[in-house]
């Protein structure tokens, strides 16, 4: 499966066709990393964590995973 | 005196930025001397495998829980009410706030913002529960339109964002003030200077956003120190009263018993 990772290509070879969001960031995450700060929209909507398992991503989704920075 | 934004309490009326500091420690510094309960910040696409944002994102966190203060998530960098509206929601998700600095940009020019995406983003994020401190021009009717949907606070800029340029339009900020009496108002953009702060106070502002102002100053730390005081003092003027201008001179000096040799020659 081929997904957008903050508009990054990304080829899942051992996704199926399709995969529930945790699963995918089990791929694009270390462990420590899914422990940390960040949130998440799949084709521009946004995602909260409690959907992250039942949420499915398909051929072509794109995955947005923002983390905190500065701003004004 | 203390300002109240969606009944929190703050002892001061300074929200600072948190970007655009020489290092994270003089951010940090810079916030904590300006008094600041309010500091803004924003969420942005990173590689997911690099480190580089934890190390400022737990400096901010630090300096908040210091100060005593809060956490105003941005909406910076959004061009639409669709990308505005995911962007607050993912925000309070990850920083636990229903607070958000709503900003919608029309233009990549000046980043003057978008009144018409903004009223939309504004209409939909209310009714989903977000307390929204929407960045706007000074454009008198978008702030009554925005206030008649519900927001209590209000953030007209000031001038272009990153400018310095100060106040670019007095009368309209005045306008606002007089139209909008019970809503509380924040300068918001453009800042340069202490003074400009402190003339936005004198004119009965509740308070003023800013960054780059203290952020690019050649010692950020002395210059949120600077703003403070500022702030302070124009609060105090809007609050003693000054004086009406006027048009002829008038002596400050007593003119009874003017020594005889001031004394009209009599005939």
């Amino acid at each position: 499966m081929k997904i957008y990772i903050n508009g990054v290509i990304l080829e899942l070879p051992n996704a199926s066709k399709q995969s529930y969001i945790d699963q995918v960031l089990t791929n694009v995450l270390p462990i420590n990393k899914q422990q940390q700060s960040f949130a998440l929209a799949l084709n521009g909507e946004f995602i909260g964590r409690e959907d992250y398992q039942h949420t499915v991503v398909k051929d072509n989704d794109s995955i947005d995973v923002l983390f905190p920075i500065v701003g004004g | 005196m203390s300002l109240n934004i969606y009944g929190q309490t703050l002892n001061s009326r300074l929200l600072i930025g948190s970007a655009l500091y020489p290092s994270p420690e003089i951010m940090q510094q810079a916030i904590l001397a300006s008094g600041s309960q309010v500091v803004t910040l924003s969420l942005k696409r990173q590689n997911p495998l690099a480190r580089s944002g934890e190390k400022i994102w737990r400096y901010i966190q630090e300096t908040v829980a210091q100060n005593q203060g809060f956490l105003l998530p941005n909406t910076a960098g959004c061009k639409s009410a669709k990308e505005a509206i995911t962007l607050a929601k993912m925000s309070r998700e990850l920083f636990q706030t229903d607070w958000i600095k709503l900003e919608v940009i029309g233009d990549d020019y000046n980043l003057q913002p978008d009144p018409i995406e903004l009223l939309i983003a504004t209409e939909q994020l209310l009714a989903d529960g977000f307390k929204i401190l929407p960045y706007c021009t000074d454009d008198l009717v978008i702030c009554q339109r925005l206030y008649a949907l519900g927001c209590q606070v209000i953030m007209p800029w000031a001038s272009p964002i990153g400018t310095g340029k100060g106040l670019m339009n007095p009368y309209n900020l005045t306008s606002i003030r007089q139209r909008l009496p019970e809503a509380t108002l924040i300068l918001d953009a453009g800042i340069g200077k202490p003074s400009d702060a402190c003339i936005a106070m004198e004119m009965g502002f509740d308070g003023v956003l800013l960054n780059s102002a203290i952020a690019l100053a050649d010692n950020p730390v002395l210059m949120a120190k600077a703003f403070s005081s500022a702030i302070s003092a124009g609060e105090s003027a809007y609050i003693a009263g000054t004086m009406p201008e006027r048009q002829t001179a008038h002596p400050s000096t007593p003119t009874l018993d003017t020594p005889f040799w001031h004394q009209p020659e009599h005939s």
